[in-house]
């Protein structure tokens, strides 16, 4: 009885010290976020003189035009269909390797891991001139191809990095039990393995589409035609020698954001879900 | 589980396609982030029987891009087999992501580029094609399009003729019974009367190009020697002598006295700018390129060009500071010079150039422009004053400018002029020209 | 059960796209730290000359790299700290919990343009949010010059990198602290465990393997920040803001100077190496090989 109550109170004080660090990081989150929304309804001129209140001058204008004139939504297109194929090869590619890896063990697995987080401290300055000269030669420059394939090449690490870590921490029981029931490696990788790496997976796929889809870097050296842009690049290109158009680049980016905040928090269930099954089958 | 793996095998394979009939839509027609042409020009593009070529221009003035649309929505009129796609690359990044694309000849058949260190590099690459006789050179005035010569040949040509020095609002000097000082007292007397009268006398955008426009005046008549930053690139003259010590102390002098807004090494230049419409400050530390943009937002300023003179009256030898810029290429890696050409032949008319003056609020080098903006009128008078060229794009080393400009700012940021100029020195030590 | 054949075909796809396009330039890029290339003429060959000017002949190497890690540390210590704590609050699944994690990650999203954007407009010094706020609530004597001071700027930044990823970590730690059955807390609450003593047994040696990958991850992509800090300061003032990965950059692309630059991509390599390497050391017991 005692203790019941201690604890009530315990968790109430708790609870009202844990909702304040909630809410107060909550706003430190959401302020900038903020103002840069209320800039996208004010005018150029009237952002250097009003920066933080309510727009005096509430115009559209800025969506207006980055919508019609700029073509955002070409933008938008192109960063989805790179970092879609990019993420969806990533996860294919080295969700097998992390099993390989796994499955060979010894100094097999160890080479092959080793070799690809190496790879996650490899700057891009290191590769990228001579990336450049090999996607060239390929004739890929100015192709999503090509841009998609060194993607995938650049990104895979950390894929294979999370994974393997993540499949270490199972118990080798596992597979000695598929072994008795008469698996090969196929249908043990399918049927048990990957199953239970869905919480990691989904914490890969996350990191990854989130690098792809930000790169600036890969898309910089190798789109030069505007309608193969993808959306940071697109964003950069606003950028005048001597003027920057702060509502306009805001309103670019809110409309850059918003499709991707409404997809992860349709997908965030799907996520959530996967973890939580990862863990209960587990 | 089966569901998702059968999901994820459908999305990637319907990304892969997607992906492929991107590469294949490449081809295609592509600008479409242009002004589209109008109906007409299209159906009669159509109707040519002739082979369609695509051109790429790349420049970095993301301002100028509507205007450059009516150009070649013109251009493509008069040469319906032509079409012209820009690509604009930031300026800070622009040697680096173009050299890349201007070698394998992707991107950029007419390309701008800097001139100094930029035109050098270009022009060890062999990326551009020899215009020297073209007929198209004779429309540029001659003393202005130096800079893109070299060994004899014109590789490049000028189109935008700046002048790098503070701009100044006419209308606040007025007030104040100010005129542009001849000497460093009098401008110091002068930036001392605009704080006492509650403005901020230099709007310095410290964070980007300040430092670098702003040690042109300065430096100008401190050292008149036009070949001493080649000089300081050999170790033959080094950053520690006199006259740079002199020029850091002075620019000191002013930030110390309050002359430059605070925190002006956070500040950037569209910043600066907007303190600068908005008449809080009454002379803006950047150059003529900024007139047009300041104009735009604030449609009552006039404005006007000055340049620090930081000798006494009787030994200044220069007035002033003009760079030509926006210099006009084809790419020698290009398979479409014929048609680069044409472009570049058009830009070089009268006419073009008369409209893109206006309309950007640059100053051109082409022959015979009329300029009908006060700012235009009032930044070509220094064509007939004794200026000299942006000394700071004779540095050819990158390092060795950024130990320069880091100099100006380190003496703001509070450091000593000699001990910044010696910790500038120690970099150009290292980095000498071979 | 042994190893099957058909392991090889799983890695093959991957690797082979690895090698092409990774691994292969990789070497090149090798080759060319021991050369002298200006991007456009020849490759001259000139064996260690660009390491002993890294090492010894260059000053701003040297400041990149403390600057780096000044960024890194900062970075590292309060991204992993406050994340941490923050998935402890919201590991379980309520509606308000998915709500605030939603909104801590949704800066991940944005892309490091905007979100240098966004920061510069905050920091701004006379139109920014910051200095205006403060400037209100009568704190003037709080308002600091957040870029353009050589002193602080590279911890402001570090301030963006963290409001910009933290909310990535926290997911990380959430799936980490969901991973932990819920039995091992009854069992130490029958015990008669507090919270802390219930932290320090039960989550901690569990949730050890996402604070390593939190750890780690978040070291390298501080260590290796380009797009931020290319965006928001380029480096200065005064280079206070330089790392190592924005000077390689100006190194190669202003200074057309790419064996050296490649050298110097070496060398920052090796240093992530260590640091990495070093941190396993330190979060002992969860060594992942």
């Amino acid at each position: 009885m005692n203790d019941g109550t201690k604890r009530a109170r315990g968790a109430r004080t708790g609870s009202v010290g844990r909702t304040f660090v909630l809410v107060l990081f909550g706003l430190l989150v959401l302020l900038p976020v903020l103002v840069v929304v209320l800039a996208t309804f004010k005018p150029m001129n009237e952002l250097f003189v009003n920066p933080l209140g309510w727009p005096k001058t509430f115009t559209l204008d800025n969506y207006k035009e980055m919508i019609m004139e700029q073509s955002i939504g070409k933008y938008f297109m192109n960063s989805v269909i790179v970092t879609v194929s990019t993420i969806f090869s990533i996860l294919f590619f080295s969700t097998m390797l992390a099993y390989a890896i796994y499955r060979f063990g010894g100094w097999r697995g160890l080479t092959l891991y080793g070799l690809f987080a190496a790879g996650m401290m490899v700057p891009p300055q290191v590769n990228m001139i001579p990336i450049y000269e090999l996607v060239s030669d390929m004739k890929l420059t100015n192709t999503r191809i090509g841009l998609i394939a060194v993607s995938i090449a650049v990104f895979m690490p950390v894929a294979v990095f999370i994974l393997s870590g993540f499949l270490k921490s199972l118990p080798k029981e596992m597979i000695e039990a598929a072994s008795m029931d008469g698996c090969g490696e196929w249908q043990a990788y399918f049927r048990i393995v990957l199953p239970l790496s869905m919480s990691s997976i989904s914490a890969s796929a996350i990191f990854l589409s989130v690098m792809v889809w930000n790169d600036l870097l890969f898309p910089l050296l190798f789109i030069n035609s505007n309608d193969k842009k993808t959306l940071p690049l697109a964003l950069l290109q606003f950028q005048g020698e001597f003027m920057t158009n702060f509502p306009m680049i805001f309103a670019g980016v809110i409309l850059a954001s918003a499709p991707i905040v409404l997809a992860y928090l349709f997908l965030q269930r799907y996520f959530v879900e996967g973890a939580i099954a990862g863990s209960v089958k587990g | 589980m089966k569901k998702w793996l059968n999901i994820s095998a459908f999305v990637l394979i319907l990304a892969l396609l997607l992906a492929g009939c991107g590469k294949s839509g490449s081809s295609e027609g592509g600008g479409a982030s242009n002004a589209a042409p109008s109906g007409e020009a299209g159906a009669k593009a159509s109707e040519d029987s002739g082979k369609k070529e695509k051109i790429s221009f790349v420049h970095w003035r993301g301002e100028d891009v509507k205007v450059f649309d009516e150009l070649i929505a013109e251009f493509t009129k008069q040469n319906p087999n032509i079409e012209v796609e820009q690509n604009v690359l930031p300026s800070e990044q622009y040697l680096a992501s173009a050299q890349a694309k201007l070698i394998d000849g992707t991107a950029g058949d007419v390309f701008a580029s800097f001139p100094g260190a930029q035109f050098e590099t270009f022009v060890k690459a062999n990326l551009y094609v020899d215009l020297t006789g073209a007929d198209f050179v004779s429309n540029y005035t001659d003393n202005l399009i130096q800079a893109g010569q070299k060994d004899g040949k014109q590789y490049a040509l000028p189109y935008q003729l700046v002048y790098n020095q503070p701009i100044y609002n006419k209308k606040i000097f007025e007030k104040l019974n100010l005129t542009p000082p001849k000497d460093w007292d009098g401008f110091l007397a002068l930036c001392e009367t605009l704080k006492k009268n509650g403005y901020i006398p230099i709007a310095f955008p410290g964070a980007d190009i300040g430092p670098g426009q702003f040690i042109n005046s300065m430096m100008m008549n401190n050292n008149t020697d036009e070949d001493i930053w080649n000089k300081v690139e050999t170790g033959q003259a080094k950053l520690t002598d006199e006259w740079f010590v002199k020029t850091l102390s002075q620019i000191k002098e002013l930030n110390d006295k309050g002359y430059f807004q605070p925190d002006s090494l956070g500040t950037n230049k569209d910043i600066a700018g907007s303190l600068f419409s908005q008449e809080k400050a009454a002379m803006l530390a950047t150059g003529s390129y900024m007139m047009a943009s300041n104009k735009q937002q604030n449609p009552n300023l006039e404005q006007g060009l000055l340049a620090p003179i930081t000798v006494p009256a009787d030994q200044a030898v220069f007035e002033g500071i003009h760079t030509t810029t926006f210099m006009l290429g084809v790419n020698a890696h290009s398979k479409k010079q014929d048609a680069a050409k044409k472009f570049v032949a058009f830009l070089s008319q009268k006419e073009n150039a008369e409209k893109y003056a206006n309309e950007t609020g640059q100053l051109v080098t082409v022959k015979d422009v009329q300029y009908n903006t006060p700012e235009l009128a009032e930044s070509a008078k220094w064509t007939d004053k004794h200026t000299r060229f942006q000394p700071r794009y004779l540095i050819t080393v990158a390092a060795i400018e950024k130990a320069v400009t880091s100099a100006v700012q380190n003496v703001i940021a509070g450091a000593d002029p000699a001990k910044a100029a010696a910790d500038a020195q120690k970099v150009v030590d290292q980095n000498l020209k071979k | 059960m042994k190893p099957g054949k058909s392991l090889y075909l799983f890695v093959l796809p991957g690797l082979l796209i690895y090698l092409v396009f990774f691994v292969y330039p990789t070497l090149q890029g090798l080759v060319l730290s021991f050369s002298r290339w200006d991007g456009v003429s020849e490759k001259t060959w000139i064996g260690l000359d660009n390491y002993r000017r890294m090492l010894t002949g260059d000053d701003i190497f040297g400041k990149a790299f403390t600057n780096n890690l000044k960024f890194m540390l900062s970075v590292v210590v309060f991204q992993t700290f406050l994340s941490l704590t923050l998935a402890i609050l919201l590991f379980k699944n309520t509606r308000a919990n998915i709500f605030f994690r939603s909104l801590y990650f949704f800066p991940t999203i944005l892309s490091s343009v905007a979100v240098a954007f966004i920061w510069g407009f905050m920091y701004n010094p006379n139109v920014g949010v910051i200095n205006n706020v403060l400037g209100k609530a009568g704190l003037n004597v709080l308002a600091h010059n957040w870029l353009g001071d050589p002193k602080i700027a590279i911890y402001s930044i570090a301030f963006a990198q963290i409001w910009a990823h933290t909310g990535q970590m926290i997911v990380v730690f959430v799936a980490g602290l969901q991973a932990i059955p819920h039995d091992l807390y009854e069992a130490a609450h029958l015990d008669g465990a507090g919270r802390w003593q219930a932290f320090r047994n039960v989550t901690w040696p569990l949730v050890a393997p996402a604070a390593t990958i939190v750890a780690a991850y978040t070291t390298i992509q501080s260590f290796k920040a380009f797009d931020l800090i290319f965006a928001l300061t380029g480096g200065g003032p005064v280079y206070s803001t330089e790392i190592l990965s924005t000077y390689i950059y100006h190194t190669a692309f202003q200074g057309s100077e790419f064996g050296y630059a490649a050298a110097q991509s070496m060398g920052f390599m090796v240093i992530i190496a260590v640091i990495t390497f070093g941190q396993f050391k330190l979060l002992r017991g969860n060594r992942v090989y």
